[in-house]
């Protein structure tokens, strides 16, 4: 069953639902375990059906590496963020079973959008991955913050998705067609002079939607205050669930139905990739708030993957082919940002602070906590010996790779930018005096899910090759592009 | 070629001529009673003024409770456009499409069950 993957989370998305209604209050605390029973079915459902190949439902949906890819992903965020969201929502809302339900097809809409496969399946799983994403960002009704966060979100997504639709609708116009493969057949058939520059003109308006989920500059404005209002877990998931299935997009789009006219969206995208760090970065120096910091900083991350698909060049044998640099930044990533939240929420759960000040010496108050949080920082900062710093190198490395010099010299510039903010929360925790000497206590869930994650991101370090090759299978299905 | 534009042609000036019929016989054949409430800009043809002094106060409550039902209302509309074709072709699909529309049905059941559970279709 080739959508085994999808059809589990769509059945435990609804079993939630029904274990919330029959299930009296010692039932309800099963709610979380069997969402995680569910991620952890349709993780083995796409290691069951890893290898295949496949385009189903009339070419609008493809089973192949590249998705399976990126389903894996979506589950593993899918089990740590249910894990550390149970603790999280004790206390703070009554409808566990809804949240839990809406989170499941939250990442059922991920693997959706990995695999589409056609304009109108990107339109629509995208759609699915946003309705979910505003509703659980405004979970907590009773929290002003939360709706205000739900609302903006709300509007600056309605308002990108239609200059989305737009652009998609001017692709099917020039193409006759809503499949990717069929429209860069189209394209490269054509004498047109007009339709090259509607292939323009449209890549750049679809970009708006996905810049969006991705949080590109000029489309991140919602990061900020989105990432602050809603339920910490869930702006977990925020920062690296829809950044990865709109980078899915993004490179499918970008490698399948553009290449020929690569020569006209790389420079768009090397100086949105620039804007997007340095703004990412600078805007990151004067926040106070950790959960603002880290938007931003997740702004600047999206800019650093973008370098990837700048340098990307799929001919020859170099391990620098762009595409396997986002791939391994990704999943680095994933891992490092989730940790650094669930540091965020490890502290949040115990006193309920989220600002810088707060941590002032944490080291005596949460040893463990302060210093996974070096680890996590390096990592987001890409120093060596941490996942972060595999994910940058291969960027970096496709950019110069390509001769990108400048756009490499500014990654790395920022990159030593962010050392100064993401340090200055390390400096308040181990070197400022606490108002409040308390000890925190972490609960021993959260205390596992931060032991796992800070494990994978020093393990991706220090062996990396099971990811290398996860990502050289994982693009194995896209044609030779440059 | 032509001919086709001339189908064209007169299917424009049928529809303008279509609504612009009951617009002209409204107008001839309606009483013609004007008054200061009638032309203010947002009107609803109501003369506040001529109401008992309670019925005035527009500030009420609205129950806010409006929007579930409305929300209850898209299960029915939803289950009613894709019933209908499907029981119009219901011969020609065969056993397949019944047990797919069954889930389907099994789907928006579990929607409706869960608001009534949750005592949405309760009016308190």
């Amino acid at each position: 069953m080739l959508i085994s993957p999808e059809l589990i989370l769509a059945i435990f998305g609804m079993l939630v639902l029904v274990v919330d209604l029959i299930g009296r209050a010692r039932t309800r605390e099963w709610l979380p375990w069997v969402t995680v029973l569910g991620f952890v079915l349709a993780f083995a459902a796409t290691l069951y059906i890893w290898g295949s190949n496949a385009s189903i439902f009339a070419g609008m949906y493809s089973v192949d590496m590249f998705s399976l890819f990126f389903k894996l992903l979506a589950t593993i965020a899918g089990t740590m963020i249910v894990l550390v969201s149970i603790d999280y929502l004790r206390g703070r809302t009554t409808r566990q079973g809804e949240f839990f339900s809406i989170f499941t097809f939250s990442i059922l809409a991920m693997t959706m959008m990995a695999s589409s496969a056609s304009l109108l399946m990107i339109y629509l799983s995208i759609e699915f991955l946003s309705y979910t994403s505003y509703l659980l960002t405004g979970f907590l009704r009773e929290d002003k913050k939360s709706n205000e966060a739900a609302l903006k979100y709300f509007l600056y997504g309605a308002i990108t998705s239609a200059v989305m639709l737009y652009g998609l609708s001017l692709l099917y116009g020039v193409s006759g067609s809503l499949n990717l493969t069929d429209i860069a057949t189209a394209f490269a058939n054509t004498v047109d002079p007009s339709v090259r520059t509607v292939a323009l003109v449209a890549p750049a308006l679809v970009l708006a939607g996905l810049g969006f989920k991705i949080s590109l500059v000029p489309f991140h404005q919602w990061a900020p205050d989105a990432y602050e209002g809603a339920p910490t877990p869930v702006t977990a998931f925020l920062s690296v669930g829809p950044k990865a299935v709109g980078f899915a997009i993004l490179l499918r789009v970008a490698l399948t139905t553009l290449p020929i006219y690569q020569a006209s969206w790389i420079p768009l995208l090397a100086v949105i990739s620039i804007i997007t760090m340095t703004l990412g970065n600078l805007v990151a120096l004067r926040q106070t708030n950790i959960k603002r910091l880290l938007a931003y900083s997740s702004i600047a991350q999206a800019g650093y993957m973008l370098i990837g698909l700048v340098g990307v060049n799929l001919t020859g044998n170099s391990p620098f082919s762009g595409l396997n640099g986002v791939l391994i930044y990704l999943f680095a990533y994933l891992f490092t940002n989730l940790g650094a939240f669930i540091c965020v929420i490890a502290i949040e759960n115990a006193t309920g602070a989220v600002n810088i000040a707060d941590y002032a010496g944490l080291v005596r108050r949460a040893p463990f906590v302060a210093a996974l949080f070096i680890i996590f920082f390096l990592s987001l900062a890409g120093i060596p010996p941490t996942a972060g710093f595999i994910g940058k190198f291969f960027v970096f490395g496709a950019a110069l790779r390509e001769g990108f010099l400048t756009l490499a010299a500014i990654g790395v510039i920022n990159s030593i930018i962010s050392v100064f903010y993401y340090f200055a929360v390390i400096r308040a925790a181990f070197f400022l005096d606490a108002k409040d000497p308390s000890p925190i206590r972490i609960t021993p869930l959260v205390t596992a899910m931060l032991t796992v994650t800070a494990a994978m991101v020093l393990l991706i370090a220090v062996y990396p090759q099971p990811l290398f090759n996860l990502a050289a299978w994982s693009m194995g299905m896209f044609g030779v592009v440059k | 070629m032509l001919d086709r534009y001339g189908i064209v042609a007169i299917f424009a000036l049928l529809a303008v001529i279509f609504p612009a019929i009951p617009l002209l016989l409204s107008l001839v054949i309606r009483p013609k009673k004007p008054n200061q409430s009638k032309k203010a800009t947002y009107e609803c043809g109501l003369e506040f003024e001529d109401f008992p002094e309670e019925a005035q106060n527009v500030w009420v409550q609205f129950r806010v409770q409006y929007y579930l039902f409305a929300l209850i209302f898209v299960v029915f509309d939803i289950e009613v456009v894709y019933l209908y074709p499907w029981a119009v072709a219901y011969n020609t699909l065969g056993p397949f499409a019944l047990v797919e529309m069954i889930v389907f049905l099994g789907i928006l059941i579990l929607a409706l069950a869960y608001a009534w559970r949750n005592g949405l279709l309760e009016w308190t």
